[in-house]
C-alpha cells in the first residue's frame, strides 16, 4: 500500500515531466508543415479481444484508404488504461479513445476532458438511430461520445427447462408471485442469485426501481440528488423484501459468484436469473439455444427503463486534430463497420439499424431495446464509485438480513450527504 | 590520499555496502510511509487535487461501524493465528523422528507452504462451498447440511482464518525443524544423564534452546495476521457486507474502489501504529539478545 501512494505521485511527477517536455517539443515544432498534423489521427484503444483489434485495424486501414489520413493505433491493456487514461487526458492526449458511457463518462465531462460531439450527432443524424441509448453519452443535453458495445440487462431462462417444468416466464409481477410459487414447488429456486461479486444485488435493485420508480427519479438518486430515505423507495424495499422472505432467492446467495450460479439453471436447480447477456458464457454449450432473454417485469403503469451498459468512443478535450478524429467517429459509426467491430464480442449493437446478428440472444435484445424508452447504464456505473461501493455492501445486506432495512438506508444516507456534499 | 583512505576505511567500506539498502529503505518504507500520513490528513481522490482537512478522516473512521468490525476481525485473526506456533511445534517434533517413511510425511506437510496463498484461497473456498463443495459433501454424508460458512457474518471471519492458518503453521514447523536441528547433542546428553525424559527433557532442556526460534515464529505470524489481506480479497472480498473485512482490506477497498485515498491512508495510518507495538516488542527483544550476547 505504502509504495502504492509512492508510485501515484512519482507516475504523476514523472508525467508532469514528460508532459512539458512534449510541450516544449511542440512549441519548438511550430514551424513543422501543418499539414503533416491534420493527417495524422492517434487511437488508444483498450480492447482485450483479438477479433475485435483485428476488426478495428481492417476498419482502421480502410479508413486510412478513403481518407489518405495515416493512423497510429495504441493498443493498453484493459484494466491498465483505466488508470492511465486520467494521466493521459491531462498531458499528452490522442485523438480518440475508448472509454465508458454513464458516470465514467461524466466524471471526465465535469473535468472539461471530454470534447462535445454534439454537432457530429447532429450531422450525422444518429439521434434517429441511437433510441434511448443516446441518454448514456449525453450530459446537460449534449452529446460526448459514440455508444459501443451494450450490455442488456434482464431476466435469463432457459426455455426446454421451463417447457418441461410447466413454468411460465413472468412479465407482470402478478404473475412472478405465481412463477415464484410454482418454481418452488418444483424444487427449484425462483432466482439463481449470486450476490458473492456484491453488484448482482445493485441490478436487482435497478430493476426494481426503474420499474417502480422510473428513470427519472433513478438517475436523481444516481446523481445524489435524492435521497435514501425518500418516501418513493419504500415501494422498492417493500417489493424486494416480499421476495426475500418468499425465499424466491437461491439460498445462500452470498456464497456464490454468478459464474457458480448460472449453471444452476441447467441443473435445473433454479429458473431464473437476472443479469446481461454474458451468462451465455456460464452456460454449457449444449442448452445454449435454449437461453432465452425476457425483461423484467412490470410493476408500475410506466414506460419501460432498463439497465442497458455500453462501453463507448470519445474525443478528449485536449486532442490534436478533432477535425479528423470526427471523420473517423462518422466512419467507424456506420452500420457496417461498427458491426464488424462489435461482432466478436457478441454485444448488443447500441444503433437499431445493424444487419441481424449470428447470435439469436442479440437479436431478441436489440428487439427488445426497441421497446425501452430509456437507459441506466448500471448502480456502480452510473453513481460515484465511492457512493456504489457502499450502496453494493448495503443491498447485500439487506438480501441476508432485511430486517435491518433502516439501519441500512441511513447508512446510505450518511454516506450519501457526505459525498455529494448535501 | 591514501592516509584519508586508511584513517576513514573502518567505517567507509561498511557505510558503502550499507548505502543500498538505506536509500531503497528510505525511499520505499520511510518516505512513502510519511508521505501516507501526510495523504492521511487531506481529502484526495488520487488524481485531483488533495484538500487539507486535518484530522477528518480519523474523526470519520472512529465514527464507522465498518472500522470496528474490521478491528474486531483483526483481533480475531490474531487470537488464532497464535495457534500456528505451539502447532507447528507439536507437527515438527513429530515429523523430527528418525521413523522410515517420515521424509514423505514431512514434504506432505511443507506443501502449504508452496502454495501461493490466492491457490489456497481458490481451493478452501471450493471446500466450502454449500451444495457442492467438499465441506458440503462430508456432511451429507452424515445425512446433515453443512453450514454456508463463508455466507454466515458470524463464522465467516473464522473460517477464513482456518484456511490461513494452514500455511502458516507449516511455516512455523519449518522453523522449530530449522531450530530441531541445531539443538546442543551436548546439553540433550547431560540431561539424558540426569534421567530427564519425555516431557521433562522436552520443557526443561529442548524448549530453551527453542526460544529464539519461538519468539521469531511469534512475531511474525503476529505480522502476518496483521497484514491478512490476499486470502480475505479471494474467499469473501470482505463479504458478506463488509462483516470479514479486516484493516487491511477496508483500507485498499476505501482506495481502490471508493477512491478515497485520504481515508485509506487513515486506515494504513491506525495499522501501522497497530503494527508498530509488535515491531518495538520485536526491536526490543532482539536489541536485548544482542547486548547481552555481546
Amino acid at each position: 500500500m505504502h509504495s502504492l501512494f509512492g508510485g501515484a505521485t512519482t507516475r504523476r511527477a514523472f508525467l508532469k515531466t514528460v508532459g512539458g517536455g512534449a510541450a516544449a517539443l511542440a512549441v519548438g515544432g511550430i514551424a513543422m508543415p501543418a499539414i503533416a498534423q491534420s493527417n495524422n489521427l492517434t487511437i488508444v484503444f483498450n480492447g482485450n479481444n483479438e477479433n475485435q483489434t483485428n476488426a478495428l485495424k481492417a476498419i482502421i486501414a480502410a479508413f486510412e484508404q478513403q481518407s489518405g489520413a495515416t493512423v497510429t493505433l495504441n493498443q493498453m491493456d484493459h484494466e491498465a488504461h483505466k488508470t492511465a487514461i486520467r494521466n493521459y487526458l491531462v498531458a499528452g492526449a490522442p485523438d480518440i479513445c475508448f472509454w465508458f458511457s454513464g458516470n465514467r463518462m461524466k466524471a471526465f465531462v465535469d473535468r472539461g476532458l471530454f470534447d462535445d460531439i454534439s454537432d457530429l450527432f447532429v450531422q450525422e443524424n444518429y439521434q434517429s438511430v441511437l433510441g434511448g441509448t443516446i441518454n448514456a453519452v449525453t450530459v446537460n443535453g449534449k452529446q460526448y461520445g459514440l455508444p459501443l458495445a451494450g450490455t442488456l440487462w434482464g431476466n435469463f431462462y432457459l426455455k426446454n427447462v421451463f417447457e418441461e417444468k410447466g413454468l411460465v416466464a413472468p412479465t407482470t409481477w402478478d404473475e412472478l408471485l405465481t412463477y415464484g410459487e410454482a418454481a418452488k414447488s418444483a424444487g427449484m429456486a425462483p432466482f439463481a442469485f449470486a450476490s458473492k461479486e456484491l453488484w448482482p444485488c445493485a441490478g436487482f435493485f435497478d430493476a426494481l426501481n426503474l420499474r417502480i420508480n422510473g428513470l427519472e427519479s433513478h438517475i436523481a438518486l444516481m446523481d445524489g440528488k435524492m435521497s435514501y430515505l425518500d418516501p418513493a423507495l419504500t415501494a422498492v424495499f417493500d417489493r424486494w423484501e416480499e421476495l426475500i422472505k418468499g425465499g424466491f432467492f437461491l439460498e445462500n446467495h452470498s456464497s456464490y459468484g454468478w459464474q457458480e450460479a448460472a449453471p444452476l439453471l441447467a441443473q435445473r436447480k433454479a429458473g431464473i436469473m437476472n443479469l446481461g447477456n454474458f451468462i451465455k458464457y456460464a452456460i454449457p454449450e449444449a442448452d445454449l439455444p435454449h437461453l432465452t432473454f425476457v425483461p423484467f417485469p412490470k410493476i408500475a403503469d410506466i414506460p419501460r427503463f432498463d439497465d442497458f451498459s455500453t462501453d463507448s468512443v470519445h474525443i478528449p478535450a485536449n486532442a490534436k486534430n478533432k477535425e479528423l478524429g470526427r471523420q473517423f467517429l462518422a466512419f467507424f459509426y456506420q452500420p457496417e463497420n461498427l458491426a464488424a467491430y462489435l461482432a466478436p464480442a457478441g454485444n448488443v449493437p447500441p444503433r437499431n439499424d445493424l444487419p441481424p446478428s449470428s447470435d439469436p440472444l442479440v437479436n431478441a435484445a436489440v428487439e427488445s431495446l426497441k421497446q425501452v424508452q430509456g437507459t441506466a447504464q448500471y448502480y456502480d456505473r452510473d453513481t460515484d464509485p465511492d457512493m456504489a461501493q457502499a450502496g453494493l455492501n448495503g443491498f447485500q445486506e439487506f438480501m441476508v438480513r432485511p430486517e435491518r432495512r433502516q439501519d441500512i438506508l441511513n447508512r446510505l444516507e450518511q454516506t450519501r450527504t457526505r459525498i455529494f456534499k448535501v | 590520499m591514501s592516509n584519508v583512505w586508511r584513517r576513514h576505511r573502518g567505517w567507509i567500506t561498511p557505510a558503502i555496502f550499507i548505502l543500498p539498502a538505506i536509500v531503497l529503505f528510505g525511499v520505499v518504507i520511510v518516505a512513502s510511509s510519511l508521505q501516507s500520513v501526510w495523504i492521511s490528513l487531506h481529502e484526495w481522490d488520487g488524481f485531483g487535487p488533495m484538500q487539507w482537512i486535518g484530522l477528518g478522516n480519523y474523526e470519520e473512521l472512529f465514527a464507522d461501524p465498518q472500522f470496528y468490525t474490521s478491528l474486531k476481525n483483526n483481533v480475531i485473526w490474531l487470537v488464532i493465528f497464535m495457534l500456528a506456533p505451539p502447532l507447528g511445534l507439536g507437527i515438527a517434533l513429530l515429523v523430527n523422528q528418525q521413523i522410515k517413511g517420515m521424509r514423505i510425511v514431512k514434504s506432505l506437510f511443507f506443501v502449504p507452504l508452496v502454495l501461493a496463498s490466492v491457490a489456497v484461497g481458490v481451493v478452501f473456498t471450493w471446500v466450502y462451498t454449500p451444495q457442492f463443495g467438499l465441506l458440503a459433501l462430508l456432511f451429507s454424508a452424515f445425512g446433515a447440511s453443512a453450514p454456508a460458512l463463508l455466507s454466515d457474518e458470524n463464522l465467516v471471519t473464522f473460517a477464513v482464518v482456518f484456511a490461513a492458518l494452514w500455511p502458516q503453521i507449516a511455516f512455523c514447523m519449518v522453523l522449530y525443524l530449522a531450530g530441531l536441528n541445531s539443538l546442543s547433542e551436548d546439553l540433550i546428553g547431560a540431561g539424558r544423564v540426569d534421567g530427564a525424559r519425555g516431557w521433562n527433557m522436552l520443557r526443561h532442556v529442548v524448549l530453551p534452546q527453542l526460544t529464539q526460534v519461538s519468539f521469531i515464529a511469534i512475531a511474525i505470524t503476529a505480522i502476518g495476521a496483521l497484514r491478512s489481506f490476499d486470502m480475505i480479497s479471494v474467499m469473501t472480498q470482505g463479504g458478506p457486507f463488509g462483516s470479514s473485512s479486516v484493516l487491511a482490506y477496508q483500507m485498499y477497498e476505501q482506495s481502490i474502489f471508493s477512491y478515497r485515498f485520504g481515508y485509506g491512508a487513515a486506515i494504513a495510518t491506525i495499522l501501522f501504529l497497530i503494527m508498530l507495538v509488535f515491531i518495538v516488542w520485536y526491536l526490543n527483544r532482539i536489541m536485548r539478545a544482542e547486548d547481552r550476547s555481546a
